[in-house]
């Protein structure tokens, strides 16, 4: 789940100055591998900090039905803009929230830096692994057994959003491929408009093409980390757009902008390859292009095939230090596999639930009128199911995404290229994983 | 103070040997006026830098890839990672670029403003000093977000100019940047230079225009002189503020792809902090710190002396 980054550094000065103030006693987090789980005596009240739009009034729901276990909710800015800055200042200062929206490839962050409870001994956490779609739980159970370190929220199957109409008028083939897709860029360009952007700042974008296409850039095994994100398919995909960027075929706005949405909204980009949240990102930003749009599968490496990459999607995580885990695993249950929860999360923020039970819900069924009353949400079902279930996220995602960002700036600047900002963040990476003690494979 | 004044008369009729007394109530009332001040200071002044210090020479220990994070004395390690830091030193080298062309430019600008300000010829007089100096009303992150939009190629009000040079791509940000600091801070530092201004004795105008000096002379050979002082507190308070940029590159972010995690130094200990990687953070905000102490230091000895020649 994205907001747009806007509204994220307006937040940025309270949020450096409380991070500031939340400087103190460094350190003395234990390692309780607490095997038990007890619900709490008497009334207890939890505090939740998320970042979906609307939240607040899912949470309304439980609160009426649940008055010995009331919830607060604290809305941040997204993760990476400033939510796990504050998380792990809060960690570190002992007064983090009882639960925290933690995106999927960020819990390994939190979980080497002993972030996070162990909740799978609660009630009906264990159990709850047929609820989700398999890769979401391998996500928040990181493979092992009696470990479950967060509740699955949302997912983010990719596919490409495309405008129908522009394509028909033009008579080019909507691309099914990445070949045609690169064919359709050059005509597209032609007629002073851009098959797509490429969002220098959402390294988690690249990393779902690089999913799709079948790599992995982190393995955790025989007790070392191994880091290749220069790996054979890393940079097939990274060639790739390295060529549409070179012929300037694609723009370079920041994504999620004001900028990035008025080239929407007037009609300079005929393509957004994204995740299923995308769609309600391009009902806000591109208002007055409803109607137009459509979806397809992503455009494929070899034709004729079905594979999908994943961008985002989120979990909900019961934070380290919590004093009612019982509790804050059972809201996090709730929150994520109640139908009428769901319905309301996906209405008010545009989540698409990690539930399996998400598919037979009227919200997930009906045709979208922005996208020309087409039922969106069946291609991205599809693309759910053909997701790799085992893509493993490394222990310092943030400093990865910053690094090969500030290296594809660079590149999108004419400066070095894509594969140059992945070969110098696998070094920062690995850097990066030493500097904190992490054994990591050279 | 009041010692200055009560000396001569003790001078006069007291031995040499004795001391003025204070009592115990006399004290007391001294740390009474000094404590809210000296908490304050330890609260958020001593005890941050020495807790940063105390941070920066922690490192993490750890067992296994999901092992629970261990704080543990690591000495200097720190130190010699920020030393090795290409990216920090670049963006240390990017401020000082900033700075060696910004400030000038902004004093230069504050001067000007005082001097017109200060000038007999000007109408209007309480008009411009408002005019001028409401961009420091202005907080930092709204003033960035506001030259964003202004020069942003596709939404700015300017569009044929932006459409046509790029304020936000890679050549030009930091100037853009410069820009952006310039605008809210003239009028912050003209103030300054401004007061130093009225406190100068009329007589001494006076004198001047008997001697048939023109305006453009007495503000030249007496004015600029005599509010060295006041340019020489602004140039210091500008070389710290140019170090510590990071509102307005932070920012700035969400419109230009050009500007990097670690475009300033302050940017860069909060991209490390984000990680999070507080020792490496702390070590480098110790190392910023002590950068800025000496040019600040370095910038007073070398205008102390020029002004005493």
């Amino acid at each position: 789940m994205r907001v747009r980054y806007g509204k994220a550094t307006a937040a940025f000065a309270i949020v450096s100055a409380l991070s500031l103030a939340g400087c103190s006693s460094g350190g003395s987090t234990s390692a309780s591998q607490d095997s038990s789980c007890k619900p709490s005596s008497g009334p207890v009240e939890l505090s939740f900090t998320t970042w979906v739009p609307g939240m607040d009034k899912v949470v309304d729901l439980w609160n009426k039905d649940h008055p010995d276990i009331k919830v607060k909710v604290q809305t941040g800015p997204n993760g990476n803009s400033g939510t796990y800055q504050n998380f792990f200042n809060q960690l570190q200062a002992g007064n983090a929230p009882d639960l925290g929206q933690i995106e999927y490839d960020a819990l390994p962050n939190f979980r080497v830096q002993d972030g996070l409870e162990n909740i799978a001994a609660c009630e009906g956490v264990a159990d709850a692994k047929d609820k989700f779609v398999d890769w979401t739980w391998n996500q928040v159970t990181f493979g092992e057994d009696k470990a479950v370190y967060a509740v699955p929220q949302d997912s983010g199957p990719m596919a490409m959003f495309y405008r129908a109409d522009l394509f028909k008028e033009a008579g080019i083939k909507v691309p099914t491929t990445w070949d045609e897709y690169a064919a359709a860029a050059e005509q597209i360009k032609a007629r002073g408009s851009y098959i797509t952007n490429f969002p220098r700042s959402d390294v988690n974008w690249f990393a779902g093409n690089v999913w799709q296409a079948g790599g992995q850039w982190f393995a955790n095994a025989n007790d070392k980390w191994e880091v290749n994100l220069t790996g054979k398919e890393s940079e097939k995909v990274a060639n790739y757009w390295q060529k549409l960027l070179e012929k300037g075929e694609v723009s370079t706005l920041p994504s999620f902008s004001d900028e990035w949405n008025a080239s929407f909204n007037k009609g300079q980009q005929w393509t957004w390859v994204s995740a299923v949240w995308g769609a309600s990102t391009l009902q806000s930003g591109a208002p007055d292009t409803s109607g137009k749009w459509a979806v397809a599968p992503m455009p494929q490496w070899e034709a004729g095939g079905k594979a999908a990459g994943n961008w985002g999607g989120s979990s909900t995580a019961v934070l380290k230090g919590s004093k009612h885990p019982y509790e804050a695993s059972k809201f996090a249950l709730w929150l994520n596999t109640d139908p009428e929860a769901l319905a309301l999360a996906n209405k008010l923020g545009g989540l698409y639930p990690a539930a399996k039970s998400a598919k037979d819900l009227d919200a997930f069924s009906g045709g979208v009128d922005y996208f020309g009353g087409q039922k969106i949400y069946d291609v991205f079902a599809d693309a759910s199911a053909n997701v790799n279930p085992n893509f493993t996220w490394g222990p310092t995602m943030t400093k990865t995404y910053t690094d090969v960002s500030d290296g594809f700036g660079k590149a999108t600047g004419g400066n070095g290229t894509l594969l140059d900002a992945l070969k110098d963040g696998q070094k920062k990476t690995i850097e990066a994983l030493k500097s904190q003690s992490i054994p990591v494979k050279e | 103070m009041t010692r200055n004044h009560t000396a001569p008369a003790l001078a006069a009729g007291a031995p040499p040997a004795r001391k003025p007394k204070t009592s115990a109530a006399q004290r007391r009332a001294v740390l009474l006026f000094v404590a809210p001040f000296g908490l304050l200071f330890l609260a958020f002044y001593a005890v941050p830098i020495v807790f940063a210090i105390v941070q920066s020479l922690l490192t993490v220990e750890r067992k296994g890839t999901f092992g629970p994070p261990q704080q543990v004395f690591g000495g200097f390690v720190q130190y010699q990672q920020v030393f090795q830091n290409t990216e920090f030193w670049e963006s240390v080298g990017r401020v000082l670029l900033f700075g060696v062309v910004q400030v000038p430019i902004m004093l230069g600008l504050a001067l000007l403003f005082a001097l017109l300000l200060d000038s007999p010829l000007l109408k209007g007089k309480k008009f411009f000093r408002l005019a001028f100096f409401a961009p420091y009303a202005v907080p930092g992150v709204i003033a960035a977000i506001m030259w964003g939009f202004l020069y942003s190629p596709s939404l700015s009000p300017f569009g044929a100019v932006t459409s046509q040079v790029n304020f936000l791509s890679a050549d030009l940000v930091l100037w853009a940047i410069a820009n952006i600091v310039t605008w809210v801070y003239v009028g912050y530092n003209m103030l300054i230079i401004y007061s130093s201004l009225l406190a100068i004795p009329t007589e001494i105008y006076e004198a001047a225009k008997l001697d048939g000096a023109s305006n453009l002379q007495i503000a030249w050979r007496i004015k600029i002189p005599l509010v060295v002082p006041a340019i020489i507190l602004t140039g210091v308070f500008s070389i710290i503020g140019t170090l510590q940029l990071l509102a307005e590159p932070q920012t700035l972010r969400s419109f230009s792809s050009a500007i990097s995690s670690t475009f300033t130094p302050n940017l860069a200990v909060y991209t490390t902090a984000s990680v999070p990687n507080y020792s490496l953070a702390a070590a480098f905000s110790v190392v910023l710190a002590l950068a800025t102490f000496v040019l600040s230091f370095v910038f007073l000895k070398a205008t102390q002396r020029k002004v005493s020649q």
